[in-house]
């Protein structure tokens, strides 16, 4: 059972190469501090990331989930990006729909020159998910329970 | 309905075709059952009314029929179920004879079932779009399959031969009682509510992807082992993953067809999920699947100005 007291939200951020990752590997070496909650996975492209991915994480635990890339026309693959966002707003739509939260799934475009906007965007993401609890809905049964 | 016109026409068609894929009456009453009809004096079994709600465009891909020339029946979502697999490039134009059927609807049994109590098929008189019960004359609207209440397209865009006249009015308009619409009006947390108790039904039996005519692949991501997306229990959390992860891959090819509901062995309105995305996808990127077989999928193109606001 998740302790509500000390609860601290995880949220798996999936970070495309070329821009978020860049993004966020500049906040770091800028040290400029942001929340601890991010588990990040590099991806190659926003738009490699299977909306599978998303429905997994949410599964195993996370009580948000992430998915950043490059602005709209800065794509490292020309177009990745733009063919992600249709799949995201359908999954957002759809999840949304079914009744989950909306903060559980969370998408930003940051290039690799924003270190700050990074850390910003995982702030707001942080304090989203804190505002909204521990994720319930999507989360494997017996993670609820043990 | 049409028996004669359908029986007549596949003599002729049995002259260049292998087999008619069409329906028959089944062991139980209300309710008929695909039906492959391979030889001439067969023809009498073919049936058409409105029990026949499973999607026909799935048996065009059963190993056997897959190569041969071959007719079938095709209701308008089942026309749009072939014009999708023709653009998929899971079956040949050439190979098929698709005898359209203008569609008033699917009736749902368990609807008749709550008017009129226990069935008997002798009390029942059926016509295109009213049915007469003992002698009085009903509309058929509100006993119809909650997809077919809301279908946009009861006459099949894609065909060889047409049954029959087509259908001049909207259903979705004319019985104005759209599910989708209905949930779309309660709050997050009723939707929720709703929603888990389903999921909590959910056997996992793979009924009604089995029978949608669309999800066709030779390993599903259900089952698949590397990577091994889901476990096969049926835990409410399982599910509601492999249902969310089956509407994405029904995403802008799904016809609304409902096959996957009327599947369902406990009852689940399964189909509000991938006909929810379609609505989406009507409503934000301009597509209808298995419409205009030269408009390229929604998920293989995208607009500088697609809805993006949800974006930080
Ligand atoms: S047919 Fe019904 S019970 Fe079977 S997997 Fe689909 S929704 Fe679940
Ligand atoms: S998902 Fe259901 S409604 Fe959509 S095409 Fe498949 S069987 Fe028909
Ligand atoms: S659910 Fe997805 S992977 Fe499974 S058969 Fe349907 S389309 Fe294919």
């Amino acid at each position: 059972m998740v302790n509500e007291d000390r609860w601290e939200p995880k949220i798996v951020a999936f970070l495309c190469h070329w821009c978020s990752y860049a993004g966020a590997d500049l906040a770091g070496v800028s040290r400029i501090q942001y929340p601890p909650n991010v588990r990040v996975i590099r991806v190659p492209c926003s738009g490699a990331v299977n909306p599978l991915y998303i429905l997994r994480a949410l599964r195993e635990g996370a009580d948000g989930v992430l998915v950043s890339g490059c602005h709209p026309g800065d794509c490292h693959y020309l177009s990745g990006n733009y063919f992600a966002r249709r799949k995201f707003f359908l999954l957002k739509e759809l999840l949304s729909w079914l009744g989950i939260e909306e903060e559980r799934v969370q998408f930003s475009w940051v290039s690799a020159s924003e270190g700050q906007r990074f850390a910003q965007v995982v702030q707001d993401v942080v304090e989203s998910v804190k505002r909204i609890g521990p994720s319930r809905k999507m989360v494997k049964e017996f993670l609820l329970h043990v | 309905m049409y028996e004669e016109e359908i029986r007549a026409l596949s003599v002729k068609l049995l002259d260049e075709v292998e087999g008619v894929i069409g329906y028959s009456w089944g062991t139980l009453p209300f309710r008929a059952r695909p039906f492959l009809c391979q030889k001439k004096e067969d023809v009498t079994h073919l049936v058409f009314n409105h029990f026949c709600g499973s999607n026909l465009a799935r048996y065009l891909l059963s190993g056997e029929l897959k190569e041969k020339k071959i007719a079938i029946l095709a209701k308008a979502c089942d026309a749009r179920a072939i014009t999708v697999l023709i653009r998929e490039g899971q079956v040949k134009r050439e190979n098929l004879v698709i005898v359209g059927i203008p569609c008033y609807g699917m009736v749902d049994r368990k609807k008749l079932e709550e008017r009129f109590g226990p069935l008997q098929p002798q009390d029942f008189e059926w016509h295109l779009d009213s049915l007469t019960f003992k002698g009085e004359n009903l509309s058929i609207g509100p006993f119809l399959e909650a997809t077919c209440q809301r279908c946009l397209h009861p006459n099949p865009p894609l065909y060889d031969h047409l049954i029959g006249q087509e259908v001049t009015y909207i259903p979705r308009k004319r019985w104005n009682n759209d599910a989708l619409t209905k949930l779309d009006m309660v709050s997050r947390e009723e939707r929720w509510a709703f929603f888990a108790g389903e999921f909590e039904k959910c056997i996992r039996c793979y009924a009604c992807r089995n029978s949608c005519p669309l999800c066709y692949c030779k390993e599903c991501f259900a089952e698949m082992q590397r990577p091994y997306w889901l476990s096969g229990a049926a835990t409410p959390s399982e599910n509601l993953f492999f249902h969310v992860g089956r509407s994405l891959h029904m995403a802008g090819r799904c016809v609304e067809c409902g096959a996957c509901e009327r599947a369902c062995p406990v009852d689940i309105p399964i189909a509000l999920l991938p006909c929810k995305v379609e609505e989406l996808i009507r409503g934000n990127f301009d597509f209808e699947a298995g419409i205009d077989p030269d408009k390229e999928p929604p998920l293989l193109t995208y607009r500088e100005n697609d809805p993006g606001e949800f974006i930080r």
